[in-house]
């Protein structure tokens, strides 16, 4: 029972321990760390700690190469979450608004087919795969930093929706501090939480492709949403996929790399008239209002009525003033 | 001897008379000015002397010569006490007949030649002669056209000796002004005609119009958000009396008001510069507080371009006039209500570098710099717009077009729009209501953001012509709403 003695040494330390040091320095720490009052005081802060050992403890992650000492955990959803089919949607933190389309579409679906989606709470894509989940179902974030932490502190809001009916692990005890060192070492347990790993968005050199080399080392499936070949944020998903990993174009493509049927897809809402031109516009491509006007003929009210009556079907949606298709589940 | 002249002190917007009363003694030569008169006050002391032997007439000499303005009280600014110092120092000197100061107020600056300077606030200054009882204001002849707008006649004169030999009765009154023309022309507004495609812009420009929404037009630059802004005011109906009264002295207290125009007819257009400080937007500045931009925007339009580089307290401080149609500004002078009832209409970039949303050009800018950027904006202030719209920029398609639509069709389909929403504000039908509660359920809508939903969905049925509001209606007006980015 020397995991938390050696999380809570390894973050006083600033060290990163994945199992109990022999140094005279730590067995000191242990003779005086009270392991029975630490415990208390985590459950009063709402944090639980399920050691290595445990049962409880993720097997997808214990089988990793080097798991950590264990986990800390904080939200409301019990730790049998962590034990459901899982899959890692990762990818840039600045990313285009296709990304963040793609990575909410993605979220919500493989959430409504009962997939845990696990990320890491970042900007970008990370953050955008989470709102997806929430929609549909709940999400596991995994923290690069102290369990007690958000960061970045822009997604404090998010992190309450994700606890509220997901889980936030990570490997740190309270206190520690982000640091960039830190972010890989995270990206080794998103990778080692989930069966698969979906990289979204990434540029040559991302932190979502250390993801994705983990996930590789692990034997574990790696699937990458393609992207325009002249845009520098998909040439890291790409490059993944010129090497062999599966491309997903759709919810679908995902479940069927773990072995899920995927549910059947909901039958397209009927669109009639201007809606229906609208949406075999955008479908061509993105586009802004100004141009779906001049391509539908529609008057400006007319055609806000129609986008608005798409957005709300979920068809459509709109960043940086260019309407764009949402991606299909099949 | 003692004599006294009536003029009007400017707290705020309002008038507040003050008494002029110059006295000579026998005594060592001397000419002091008591009463609270701040420094451009007491240099009259320089200009009424020089000014009264330009005129050829006599400064006394071998006098002791007090001027006292009362209420003593009172902080006295500016360089409008000028004329009736001189008055006063005159009839108590007999070199103009006491008793025909009866009646007349007195208000102007003196140049050292004896010529008249128009001040600001001559209206103001009149409306506190009418209200004092007093029929005739002697004053600049440039002023003469704003003080008749008060009802009261204006003497207007160009030179101390002038005006000296009215009150002797040596000559007649001048002339009235011919009544000023309202300051009604729409001519200088630029037309909407010139905005080429931008159709989904020019839209929401026309709903805002209609329902004297805020609107925020988030874009890269280039995309023409000021060029539509500036047109608002040409499809806005013109003000009725009262408004465009209070508005003219409002910018008349400025002294921006334009020389020889009458009442303000157009919806005043302000466009503070971001880097404004906070008493130049909301009022104050040292002394007496003035009106700020806020307020010569009243029954108008403020339009703040690049509304996230303003300063943040700047930002905030515009909160209670967006709420209460007024501010108030408290100084060591005087606590003093403007109005400021203005429509808001505001542009931003989407991104600090300005790039995105340009389909031509690449965005270096991280995304916590953009976050940080759009967080300027709270989100009290954000929630006062009704209308958000982002306008990417222009294809070369859309830019091809014809000629837009003229301001004139489109200011009476709003004038139509308005009166429909006063008399009869069409009301939700039952599928409308049950599209706003699904819209509720599926967007990150908050209760003042299904209030402003529902108001807008009004505007663009009253703008239709129609009775009710249809689920039409109110899908477009949910297209208004804020975008996620700036949401959350």
């Amino acid at each position: 029972m020397s995991e938390l003695a050696t999380a809570v040494f390894a973050a006083q330390s600033g060290a990163h321990l994945l199992d109990a040091p022999r140094t005279a320095r730590f067995a000191a720490f242990r003779r005086g760390f009270d392991e029975e009052s630490y415990r208390q005081d985590l459950s009063r802060r709402g944090v639980r700690w399920v050691p290595r050992g445990d049962p409880a403890f993720p097997a997808q992650l214990r089988s990793i190469h080097d798991p950590p000492p264990g986990l800390f955990v904080r939200g409301d959803a019990t730790l049998a979450l962590l034990e459901r089919p899982s899959i890692a949607v990762v990818g840039a933190r600045a990313c285009s608004a296709y990304g963040a389309s793609v990575a909410t579409t993605l979220g919500r679906e493989l959430a409504a087919a009962g997939v845990v989606v696990v990320s890491g709470l970042a900007r970008g894509i990370d953050a955008a795969a989470h709102r997806g989940c929430l929609e549909t179902g709940s999400t596991v974030a995994v923290l690069g930093c102290g369990i007690d932490r958000d960061y970045p502190r822009a997604h404090a809001t998010l992190a309450v929706q994700i606890a509220a009916s997901g889980l936030i692990v990570s490997e740190y005890a309270p206190g520690v501090e982000p640091a960039p060192w830190r972010f890989p070492a995270r990206n080794r347990l998103v990778a080692g939480l989930a069966r698969a790993t979906v990289v979204v968005e990434a540029r040559e050199r991302s932190g979502a492709l250390i993801t994705s080399d983990l996930a590789l080392d692990e034997g574990r499936e790696v699937l990458a949403v393609p992207g325009e070949i002249t845009s520098a944020l998909s040439k890291g998903t790409n490059a993944l996929l010129r090497l062999g990993a599966t491309p997903v174009t759709c919810a679908g493509d995902v479940l069927e790399a773990i072995g899920i049927e995927p549910l059947p897809p909901p039958d397209p809402p009927a669109l009639s008239g201007p809606a229906g031109r609208v949406r075999a516009v955008i479908a061509d491509a993105p586009a802004p209002a100004d141009e779906l006007i001049r391509r539908t003929g529609l008057a400006a009210g007319e055609l806000a009525a129609v986008l608005a009556e798409l957005e709300l079907l979920g068809l459509v949606t709109q960043a940086d003033g260019l309407y764009r298709e949402v991606m299909s589940s099949t | 001897m003692l004599a006294r002249t009536v003029t009007h002190a400017l707290v705020g917007i309002d008038p507040r008379r003050v008494e002029v009363e110059a006295h000579l003694q026998q005594g060592l030569p001397s000419f002091a000015i008591v009463g609270l008169a701040d420094r451009a006050c007491q240099e009259a002391k320089e200009r009424v002397r020089s000014g009264i032997s330009s005129a050829e007439l006599e400064w006394p000499t071998k006098r002791r010569i007090t001027v006292n303005l009362a209420p003593a009280a009172l902080r006295k600014e500016g360089s409008g006490f000028d004329l009736p110092i001189a008055l006063a120092v005159l009839a108590a000197s007999y070199q103009v007949p006491p008793e025909a100061l009866e009646g007349h107020a007195a208000v102007g600056e003196l140049a050292l030649d004896g010529r008249l300077r128009p001040v600001p606030g001559a209206l103001v200054a009149a409306e506190g002669a009418r209200r004092s009882g007093l029929t005739h204001l002697v004053c600049a002849a440039e002023s003469g056209a704003e003080v008749a707008l008060a009802g009261i006649a204006p003497v207007g004169v160009h030179h101390l000796a002038e005006a000296v030999a009215y009150l002797r009765g040596e000559r007649d009154p001048p002339e009235p002004p011919p009544p000023a023309d309202d300051f009604e022309t729409l001519a200088g507004i630029p037309d909407l005609a010139d905005v080429r495609g931008q159709e989904r812009a020019r839209r929401a420009l026309e709903v805002a119009a209609a329902g004297g929404h805020n609107l925020l037009l988030a874009g890269p630059p280039g995309s023409g958000k000021t060029m539509l802004a500036r047109r608002l005011p040409g499809i806005l109906p013109l003000l009725g009396d009262d408004a465009s009264l209070e508005v003219t002295r409002i910018h008349s207290v400025s002294g921006v008001l334009p020389p020889g125009n009458g009442l303000i007819r157009v919806p005043p257009f302000r466009a503070p510069h971001h880097s404004a400080s906070v008493a130049a937007l909301i009022g104050g500045g040292g002394g007496m507080p003035r009106p700020g931009e806020v307020s010569l925007a009243h029954h108008g339009i403020l339009f703040l371009d690049e509304l996230p580089e303003f300063q943040r307290p700047a930002l905030e401080a515009l909160r209670q006039p967006l709420e209460d149609g007024y501010l108030t500004v408290v100084r060591v002078a005087g606590r003093v209500v403007f109005p400021a009832r203005f429509q808001l209409v505001a542009a931003m970039n989407l991104c600090p570098c300005g790039a995105r949303g340009d389909g031509t050009a690449h965005c270096a800018c991280t995304p916590e710099r953009v976050q940080r950027y759009r967080e300027k904006l709270s989100r009290a202030l954000l929630d006062r717009f009704d209308l958000l719209l982002t306008v990417p920029r222009p294809r070369a398609g859309d830019l091809a077009g014809a000629p837009g639509e003229a301001s004139a069709a489109v200011r009476e389909r709003v004038l139509g729009a308005r009166r429909r929403l006063r008399e009869h504000a069409p009301q939700r039908t039952q599928p409308a209501d049950e599209l706003l509660t699904r819209a509720v359920e599926r967007l990150p809508l908050s209760g003042r953001g299904r209030a402003r939903v529902a108001r807008v969905a009004a505007t663009i049925a009253a703008l239709a012509g129609a009775d009710a509001v249809e689920p039409e209606q109110l899908a477009e007006a949910l297209s208004y709403r804020p975008p996620v980015e700036l949401s959350e």
